[in-house]
Parts: C-alpha cells; sequence; structure tokens
C-alpha cells in the first residue's frame, strides 16, 4: 500500500519538478545563464493566480490562467532588465560576466520574495485547483489533481519536446545551444533565440508554479528552497543536458517523497541536497552533462 | 612604493578607528548596538572580499562559515559551559573545517559550479540546524547562558577593535607578496602555475583565512546577542548583504566592505519606518549598483582604469 | 665536449578525446641553443609546448630537463625546475602595476611572505630596465601598448631566470624593429646558456635566430634540419605550399561590375586589444569572380573574413554593391548573401547531416529547400550517403564538405571560404578542388578563398591577393603570382 501511495505520490511531485527544471535548464544550455530568481518567479505565478481567486473572486481556469500569464511576464522583465543588460555591458570583464548575472538574479530573487511577504504576508498560499475530487489508483486514495498535475506536465514537456526537434524555429533553438556562432552564420538573429527561449522558459515557469500552487502551495519562503531544488536537478542531471534533468528530477522527486515518508517530511531536502554535494565531488559533470 | 602606502593608509585607518572609540562618550546605547553589529558585520565582508577579490572564487554561502562558527561556539557553551574565548577558539576552529571542506570541491570545479556549492551548503546546514532542534534550538534558536559583556559602551569597543585588527591583518596581508599570489592565482590561475606557484595551495590557504575571520566573528557575535538563530546565522538573505556590502564598497579593496557594511546597516536601520520594504529597498539598491556601478564605492572614487 | 641536452623530449603524445593532437613527438635542445619548432594553426605546436611545461598532462612520451623526468608534473614544480614560457597573447596581471606583475615573477612560493623584500624591488627594477620599461612601472598594463605587455612578459621570463625557455610566436603583432629589439633580447637569453624554444608559424620570420628548425604538421614531426634545409625540404613545402601551380584566371575586365565592384573592402583596420590585426586593408572582388586571398597563418585572413561578416568592430568602409554594410548584424549580412565557411566549421556536431542542411536552408521555402538539397547531394555524393549521420561522427574532410554544402543551402551571391583545406588529406583536397571547379563552371557564384595552401588555391582563382603580417602585400594574376613570389614565400 505505502509503495504504491510513494509511487504515485513521488511521481506527481517528480512531474512537477521535471517541468521547473526543463525550463532551467533550456536557459542554461541556450543562453549560458543560472537564473537564481527561478523560484521568486514560480511563487509569483502562483501568488498571482492565488489572488486572483482571493481578491478578484475568479474562478479557478482564470486565476489559472492569470498565473502563467504573470509569471511569463516577470520571466520576461527578468530577461530584459536584468539579463540582457548584463551580457551586454562592457563594463564588466567577460569572465566575471557569469558571477554578475548569478549575483543579480540571487538580488532579483530575493527582492520579489519580499516584496510578495510585504504585500501577501509569507503565509502559505494554495491555488484552487481545477480538478476536484478523489480517485482510487490501486487501491490507494489519490487526489485526482495529482493525477493532472502529472498529466499536464507531461504534456507541457511533449510539446517542448516537438517544438525543439519537429519545427523549424525549434532546430534553431538547439542549433543555438549547440553552437550560437554558426546559428549567427545561418542569418539567424541569435537575439531573437534568447528572447524566444525566456519566451518558453516564461512559460514553463508559469505553469509549473501554478501547477505547484494548486497541488502543494507555497509561501515566500518557498522562493530558495525551490530554486535550489530546480539548479540541483539540472546539475545532478549535467548543465546543459535537459533530458538529463528529466531524469533526475525523477530522481530528487523520489528521493524526496521516500525521505518523507520513511523518515519524516521535515528531512524532506536533506537527501536530495546529500546527493548534490556528493556529486559535486565525485562527477562535477553531472549525469549526461556537456559543458 | 607599494608599502608605504600600505602603512600610510594602516595609519589613516588607525586614526579613524581611534577617533571612532570615543563616539561612546556622545552617542545612544541604540546606536553603538547598531554600529556593534556593523563591525561584526564589516569582518564577515572583508573576510569574503579576501575570498573572492583575491582567490577569485565567489562564495555565495558566507553564513555556511559564519554560522558553522557562531552555532559551535553557541552549543558548546549550552553544553559544558567552558570558559568563553574557549568556546569562541572552537567556533572559529569549526569555521576552518568548514572551510576546508568547502575548498575541496572549489579547488576541482570551475566558476558557476563552485558558487552552486556554497549556497548548497548553507542550506544543508540550515536543514540540519533545524532538524536537530534538541541540540541548537532549531527554528526557534539558540540562547547562551553566558555573554561577554552587558555594558553597551563596552560591546561596542569590544566590535570595534577586533574589526580593526582583522582589517589590519587582511588588508596587509592583501598588500602583502603572498597577497599579490593570492592574486596571480585567482586571476589567472595557468599563469600562477607556469611562474611557479601552487595555486591550490594558496587557494586553500585563502580559504583558511576567510573562515577563521568569518568564524571568529561569528562567534564573537553569538555572545554578543547572547543567542542565535538560523534567521540571523545561517541565512542566504544574510549571505547576500555581505555581499552586497562588498560590491557597494567595491570588490578587491578589503577596507571597501567595512564601508559598505556601515552603509548597510545604517540604510536599513534609516529605512525601518517603511516597516518590512526596507530589505527590499536595500536590494534594490545594490540591484542598481551591480547593474550600473560594478567598481561600487571605490570604484567610484579611484576610477581606476583597468580595462584595455 | 658533448652537452648533456637541457630538454629532451621523446614519445610526447596527447590526445583530446577523439583527436590525436601530438603523436610520438620528439625533441632535444642542447643549452645555449635555439630550437624553431614550426607549424601551420593545428598542427600542435602550442600543444607541444603546454605539454613540457605541465599546463596539459601527456599521455605518452617523456619530458627531461637537465636529465629529471618531468613529464606529468604539475606546472609549478617544472616552473621551479628551471623551465619558463612565454605565451603568445600576453597575460598580464590588469589589476596590478608593471612593477608588481614582474615583482610576482621574483617571488618565492610561500605562504609566509608578508613583507616585501627591498632586494626583490631592485631585481624587478633591473630587470625592467633591461627590456626597457623603466618609463612605465607604475602604469597598469591596460594603458600601455602592445609591444610594452610583450616586454612585460619576457620581463617575467626573465625573472624567473629559467634553464629552459619556451616561447609563443615571439613576434605576432611586432614591427620590425621591435622584432629586432626582441630577436637581440632573445639571443641574449640564448648566450647567458639556456635551451630556448622557440615556436612559430613559418621559418622566414624565426631563420635569423634559431639553429635548428624542427616542421610539424598535424600533431607530427615531418622534418627537422638547418633553416635552410628544412624550407627547401619536399615533404614541408608539399603539405605547406601544395606541389606545382596551374592557372586557369578569367581576366578582371571581363567582369561587368568593373565601376562598382560586388564587395569593396577599403582601408579596413581591425585590432585585437592591443595588437593590430589588420592596417589599412583595400580589396575588391567582382561578381562572378573567383579571388584568393593568400597568407600564412597569423596573417590576418580569418579577421578579414569576420569583418565582412560583420562579427567584428573595425575602421573604414566595406561596401556591397556600393552600399556600406556597417551597421548591419551579422545574421542580416549572411541572410542577404554573404555567406561565410569559417576556419572552425562550427557545425552543429549533434545534429545530423540532413539537420545541418535543412537549418541552411532556413529561409527558403521548402520547394526550393528540396530542390537544393538534390542538387548539393549531386556536388558532394558522400553526404547523401551520410545524410542520418551526426555530423561530429564525419571524418574531417566530410565535415568540410557539408560546411561548404550548408552555406551552399543559403543561396550565396558571395561565398567566403576560410582555409577550407586545413588539416585535410590530399585525396580529399582533390574532391574539393573538383567541387570548386564545377560550382565556377556552372554557377554566377562569386568566391573568395582564404588559403595557405598557394597549389590549391590558385587554379581556381582570378586574382589573387597576398596578405602578410596584417596587410595586403601583393595583388595580381595568379600566373604572375608563382614568379613573383614563390620561393621566398615560406
Amino acid at each position: 500500500m505505502l509503495f504504491w501511495q510513494i509511487l504515485i505520490d513521488g511521481f506527481a511531485i517528480s512531474s512537477l519538478y521535471a517541468l521547473g527544471a526543463t525550463g532551467f535548464a533550456l536557459i542554461f544550455g541556450v543562453s549560458g545563464v543560472l537564473n537564481l530568481s527561478h523560484g521568486a518567479l514560480m511563487v509569483t505565478a502562483v501568488v498571482a493566480a492565488w489572488a486572483a481567486g482571493n481578491d478578484l473572486h475568479a474562478g479557478p481556469y482564470a486565476g489559472a490562467a492569470l498565473g502563467v500569464a504573470v509569471g511569463f511576464a516577470a520571466t520576461l522583465l527578468t530577461y530584459f532588465v536584468i539579463v540582457s543588460p548584463l551580457q551586454r555591458t562592457r563594463k564588466i570583464r567577460e569572465e566575471e560576466k557569469e558571477i554578475f548575472i548569478l549575483t543579480a538574479t540571487l538580488l532579483w530573487g530575493i527582492m520579489i520574495q519580499e516584496l510578495i511577504a510585504y504585500l501577501y504576508t509569507n503565509n502559505a498560499k494554495t491555488v484552487a485547483p481545477i480538478v476536484q475530487g478523489v480517485v482510487s489508483i490501486v487501491g490507494v486514495r489519490t487526489p485526482s489533481n495529482e493525477i493532472f498535475t502529472a498529466v499536464v506536465c507531461w504534456l507541457v514537456i511533449g510539446l517542448l519536446w516537438l517544438l525543439v526537434n519537429r519545427t523549424r524555429a525549434g532546430k534553431a533553438v538547439l542549433a543555438a545551444s549547440m553552437n550560437p556562432r554558426g546559428v549567427t552564420l545561418l542569418g539567424i538573429e541569435l537575439s531573437q533565440i534568447y528572447i524566444a527561449v525566456w519566451a518558453i522558459y516564461g512559460l514553463l515557469v508559469g505553469v509549473a508554479g501554478v501547477l505547484l500552487g494548486m497541488f502543494l502551495g507555497v509561501s515566500s519562503y518557498s522562493v530558495g528552497p525551490l530554486t535550489a531544488s530546480a539548479f540541483s536537478i539540472v546539475v545532478l542531471g549535467g548543465l546543459g543536458s535537459v533530458s538529463g534533468a528529466l531524469i533526475a528530477a525523477y530522481v530528487v522527486g523520489y528521493l524526496e517523497t521516500l525521505t518523507a515518508y520513511l523518515i519524516s517530511p521535515a528531512y524532506r531536502t536533506i537527501p536530495a541536497l546529500l546527493l548534490l554535494v556528493a556529486v559535486m565531488y565525485v562527477r562535477p559533470r553531472g549525469l549526461l552533462g556537456r559543458r | 612604493m607599494g608599502s608605504l602606502t600600505t602603512a600610510r593608509i594602516l595609519i589613516i585607518g588607525l586614526a579613524v578607528v581611534a577617533a571612532a572609540s570615543f563616539l561612546p562618550l556622545g552617542v545612544s546605547g541604540y546606536i553603538l548596538g547598531l554600529l556593534t553589529i556593523a563591525y561584526y558585520f564589516g569582518v564577515f565582508a572583508m573576510a569574503w572580499d579576501l575570498l573572492f577579490g583575491f582567490a577569485g572564487e565567489v562564495n555565495f554561502g558566507p553564513t555556511f562559515l559564519i554560522g558553522t562558527g557562531a552555532y559551535t561556539a553557541g552549543i558548546l557553551d549550552n553544553l559544558y559551559q567552558p570558559p568563553i574565548w574557549l568556546c569562541i577558539a572552537a567556533g572559529a576552529l569549526a569555521a576552518v573545517a568548514g572551510g576546508v571542506v568547502l575548498a575541496l570541491p572549489a579547488l576541482r570545479v570551475r566558476g558557476p559550479y563552485f558558487g552552486l556549492t556554497t549556497l548548497v551548503a548553507v542550506l544543508i546546514l540550515q536543514s540540519f540546524v533545524v532538524v536537530d532542534a534538541s541540540l541548537t534550538g532549531g527554528e526557534i534558536g539558540l540562547t547562551v547562558p553566558d555573554v561577554i559583556t552587558v555594558s553597551d559602551a563596552k560591546n561596542y569597543e569590544i566590535a570595534l577593535w577586533f574589526m580593526a585588527v582583522s582589517g589590519a591583518i587582511l588588508f596587509s596581508l592583501s598588500r602583502s607578496p603572498v597577497g599579490l599570489i593570492l592574486q596571480a592565482s585567482g586571476q589567472d590561475a595557468v599563469q600562477a602555475g607556469a611562474l611557479g606557484f601552487n595555486v591550490t595551495k594558496h587557494k586553500l590557504a585563502a580559504f583558511i583565512i576567510s573562515a577563521f575571520f568569518s568564524g571568529l566573528a561569528g562567534a564573537l557575535l553569538v555572545f554578543y546577542f547572547g543567542s542565535a538563530s538560523v534567521g540571523t546565522f545561517v541565512d542566504i538573505t544574510v549571505g547576500v548583504q555581505i555581499i552586497i556590502a562588498v560590491v557597494l564598497g567595491g570588490r578587491r579593496t578589503i577596507l571597501g566592505a567595512v564601508l559598505g557594511s556601515v552603509f548597510i546597516i545604517a540604510m536599513s536601520e534609516a529605512l525601518r519606518p517603511i516597516g518590512d520594504l526596507a530589505n527590499f529597498v536595500v536590494f534594490a539598491m545594490a540591484l542598481v549598483v551591480v547593474l550600473r556601478f560594478p567598481g561600487g564605492f571605490f570604484g567610484l572614487l579611484t576610477r581606476t582604469k583597468e580595462n584595455g | 665536449m658533448t652537452e648533456r641536452a637541457h630538454l629532451e623530449v621523446s614519445g610526447l603524445t596527447k590526445r583530446f578525446g577523439g583527436l590525436v593532437a601530438v603523436k610520438d613527438m620528439s625533441l632535444a635542445v642542447q643549452s645555449g641553443k635555439i630550437l624553431g619548432l614550426i607549424g601551420p594553426n593545428g598542427s600542435g605546436k602550442s600543444t607541444v609546448m603546454k605539454l613540457i611545461m605541465g599546463i596539459e598532462r601527456p599521455d605518452a612520451g617523456s619530458v627531461r630537463i637537465n636529465g629529471t623526468e618531468v613529464a606529468g608534473w604539475p606546472s609549478h614544480k617544472i616552473a621551479r625546475m628551471g623551465a619558463g614560457i612565454v605565451f603568445q597573447h600576453s597575460r598580464p596581471l590588469h589589476r596590478q602595476t608593471v612593477l608588481e606583475n614582474i615583482t610576482l615573477a621574483l617571488l618565492p612560493d610561500k605562504l609566509t611572505r608578508l613583507l616585501a623584500d627591498p632586494a626583490i624591488d631592485e631585481r624587478a627594477r633591473a630587470i625592467a630596465a633591461r627590456v626597457g620599461l623603466s618609463g612605465v612601472l607604475d602604469r597598469r598594463p591596460g594603458t600601455l601598448p602592445f609591444a610594452d605587455l610583450r616586454k612585460i612578459e619576457i620581463a617575467k621570463a626573465i625573472a624567473r631566470d629559467p634553464q629552459v625557455l619556451l616561447i609563443d610566436e615571439p613576434f605576432a603583432g611586432l614591427t620590425t624593429r621591435e622584432t629586432a629589439a626582441f630577436s637581440d633580447l632573445i639571443c641574449e637569453l640564448r648566450d647567458d646558456g639556456r635551451a630556448v624554444l622557440l615556436v612559430d608559424h613559418n621559418v622566414k620570420s624565426v631563420a635569423r635566430l634559431v639553429d635548428r628548425v624542427l616542421a610539424m604538421y598535424v600533431g607530427e614531426r615531418i622534418a627537422e634540419g638547418t633553416a635552410d634545409e628544412v624550407m627547401h625540404n619536399e615533404t614541408v613545402r608539399r603539405v605547406y605550399l601544395g606541389g606545382s601551380i596551374e592557372t586557369a584566371a578569367r581576366p578582371e575586365s571581363s567582369f561587368r561590375d568593373a565601376a562598382t565592384p560586388f564587395l569593396e573592402v577599403k582601408d579596413v583596420s581591425v585590432h585585437y586589444g592591443k595588437a593590430q590585426a589588420l592596417e589599412n586593408v583595400s580589396i575588391h572582388v567582382h561578381a562572378g569572380e573567383f579571388v584568393a586571398v593568400v597568407g600564412l597563418n597569423g596573417a590576418g585572413k580569418t579577421t578579414l573574413f569576420n569583418t565582412v561578416s560583420g562579427l567584428l568592430p573595425y575602421a573604414g568602409e566595406v561596401r556591397r554593391e556600393g552600399a556600406t554594410l556597417r551597421g548591419q548584424t551579422a545574421a542580416t549580412i549572411a541572410r542577404n548573401g554573404i555567406v561565410q565557411c569559417p576556419e572552425g566549421r562550427e557545425l552543429f556536431v549533434d545534429m545530423t547531416v540532413r539537420e545541418n542542411l535543412d537549418l541552411g536552408g532556413q529561409h527558403l521555402p521548402p520547394a526550393a529547400g528540396a530542390e537544393q538539397i538534390a542538387w548539393l547531394f549531386d556536388l558532394f555524393p558522400i553526404l547523401r550517403d551520410r545524410q542520418s549521420q551526426a555530423a561530429g561522427t564525419l571524418s574531417g574532410g566530410e565535415q568540410q564538405m557539408l560546411t561548404i554544402a550548408r552555406a551552399l543551402m543559403m543561396k550565396p551571391k558571395l561565398l567566403i571560404l576560410d582555409e577550407p583545406t586545413l588539416g585535410l588529406a590530399p585525396v580529399i583536397l582533390e574532391q574539393l578542388s573538383k567541387a570548386l571547379e564545377r560550382l565556377r563552371q556552372t554557377t554566377a557564384i562569386t568566391v573568395l578563398l582564404g588559403e595557405q595552401n598557394v597549389t590549391f588555391a590558385l587554379p581556381h582563382a582570378d586574382r589573387v591577393y597576398v596578405l602578410e603580417h596584417a596587410r595586403i602585400v601583393w595583388e595580381g594574376e595568379p600566373a604572375r603570382f608563382a614568379a613573383d613570389m614563390g620561393t621566398g614565400y615560406l
């Protein structure tokens, strides 16, 4: 019984992690940016959806849509205001830019966290789920919402895969992640590719955030752990490898679920962090890393 | 040429510190308290600048080192009540051990990987502190039975002179031949190796020194507050504030870190009326500096042209 | 009396993944002698230096300094054993003054040095005086001219007082006068009794200095002897220049856009940091013409092409059909018909051949794209056979063909080819040559070809430019080239 419960719960949370981590990995793979405001952007989406329900009395669908839209907008804002200016500036040496972008996105993320705490307090918030009710799988009573979450995550990941591997624009993005210079030589503007990638990331963040809000709920305190789990997964899977991130998401998701059920929910984040440290020591490249 | 300026700067610094030591005569206990915290924070920041500005390692989790020192000292005092200086020494040593642990992956991986490791280190320490509540006081925090002194003036003087001595040591180090080798190790490890310098050895030394001062200051701070909590010592936000202090003041100057620290504490205080938004504003200011004036305060002052 | 060689290398091998960068390399340099290690880009000569210095670890082989085996040691230990290196690109510490940079090289590897040593300060000043830097001791490298930066590198080397000195391309970017001054310094260092290994692209620039020359190609040694012997060595000439030269040029007057050539480059100058990569370079290309820009590595061909493609900032004018290209993004210039096949190929290695080609045909409607691919498969049949293979798994020659095919997918008006034959076997060169010939005969395409392999380039060229040390030194018909430049080229 417990086994099935862990299997199902773990699958749902892993799928959610996979969606968020895919976006994080995509941004790093194509534009080389480790966005440390990732968690903050997800929480922004959730809070927007929550506020839609709470303040505007919108229905679950409208609330979700608003959440995704706000998450999308916040992500693009991050690109245009923080990341892009830093990438282009001449005041900082090239070797130091990575660090400045890390610091700036970290700062930005914390700013958003403080703002949310100020405007909406740091209490936990959940978003009204689109799918209600309980379903019985293999004898385990599972909220239908969990199934919905997993399904939507995989739908979006599937769409992303189709986009990248089957459309012309998608292949250009993939090519840019392999060789930006090559893409320019073929007459494709890199700046447009970056905007496209951040836009996709914005959608992923918005959807993942809203789903998380419906599934577990968030508070402004979730910002740090969400970013941490995203980059843990991406580092475990290998920086730059989206498929690696997918696999690692499930490793981390199940580790957390197992810990929560078998040891204690309070310890749930620890094993994944320890695994990350071990990987850093032993195989910094990660499972399928390229860079 | 170099040492003359160093000596001159140290003398000017001594004069400033001496002047500052007269403040308790005319200033309220509340402000003295703020400055005391600012001075300890200044040591955190200077230790960070040594590691970053010189050894070139970005430590996103200075609070890992600080927290290790602080909690070791605090827990020791709670359990066995040894003399305070022993707890503080133990804290500093524990932080050094933590620094070595952090150094090992740093010396094997590049740039962003190391930054991420440091962030993760803080999160792990946080988790352990929260989970092991019986020992550490968990989320509520730890209270220690002893404090160094209850006098505002005495605490102020201790903090001030501790910062002055730490600053003098760190600054002299940065200007010394060893400091030059450290800079080379951080800026161009391949060249440093080709010139015959064991980069690993020097970076490890930088970690140990940075950890020592961070842990020492953290332990002292515990015995100033009389308590320790995750929110003050093992927080990512505090770590970011340290980084901001250094960036604001000017990286690679050591002394700029102190300016930045005082500025941040003063700012947070000045913004107190707007309540919880204070942090937000400080961070926003820091963001603007990072985006527009990466050289910080010292950078604006001196306008050194390094770029070709 | 037989001198024990200061530096002995034998069987040195280094692999990077599947690529063998250095294969079974052996050399020896006696004290008081200079050995020149010559080779084009990709020949492995810089890797050999890095292996000796411990910056890279060899996979096999031995490196002995004064009889002590140092292969596999970390670079700081090898440095303390008495080896020193002057890197090709100046790498001073930008935040330190010139004096501090030189002082650094004099410091021992100790953690306990906290006070500055006046004796070291004096030595640093003396060394600075020897190389001519006394006037700029308190300045930061960012404010100094290129030659001074090179002087800092030499000063650091002198400070280390090495018995084995490795110097990588010492004269790149220097004027004739500066080159002479540097040569004298190097000779002084040699006369002190050191063993000097000098690495460069061509024999000519170091012929004066060296006692012996060793030529490398694709990781292996192909000849050794005096400078003269190597310059006239059959294998070396074949590899660098190819064999005898036939030409089939169309006269310039036969091209119709005489007044406004398709591409005009006027007085273009480009700087990389402080080094001058192009100096007042002017060339023009008529529509339909095949123009070859011939020059050795480091001459500036790639810089010239990158300037035309809009990838670099420059002074001067680049005009296409009379209208300036300044201000257009690189992608726009490519989309509008000036397409480059760069030296590094820049293929999407994890994508298939077909996918690479499709990306080239991004801007074409699907039907036109399919037609173009069919034509390209006809031009390069091997690509049809390999179309589902990942580009990274192709051989060097096949990759080059893919690069050209991918560029041709864009239906370019001007095709720029940067060193297409680099590192390729003669058999592949034949195939490439035939393909180029077909292009020339059956299409109206304009080609700008950059090559150091003169035998490959000349049969296709209508006109030739020679680029040497950032300047155009010769222009004219291919037939005259053989007569004018021939022997003096290497």
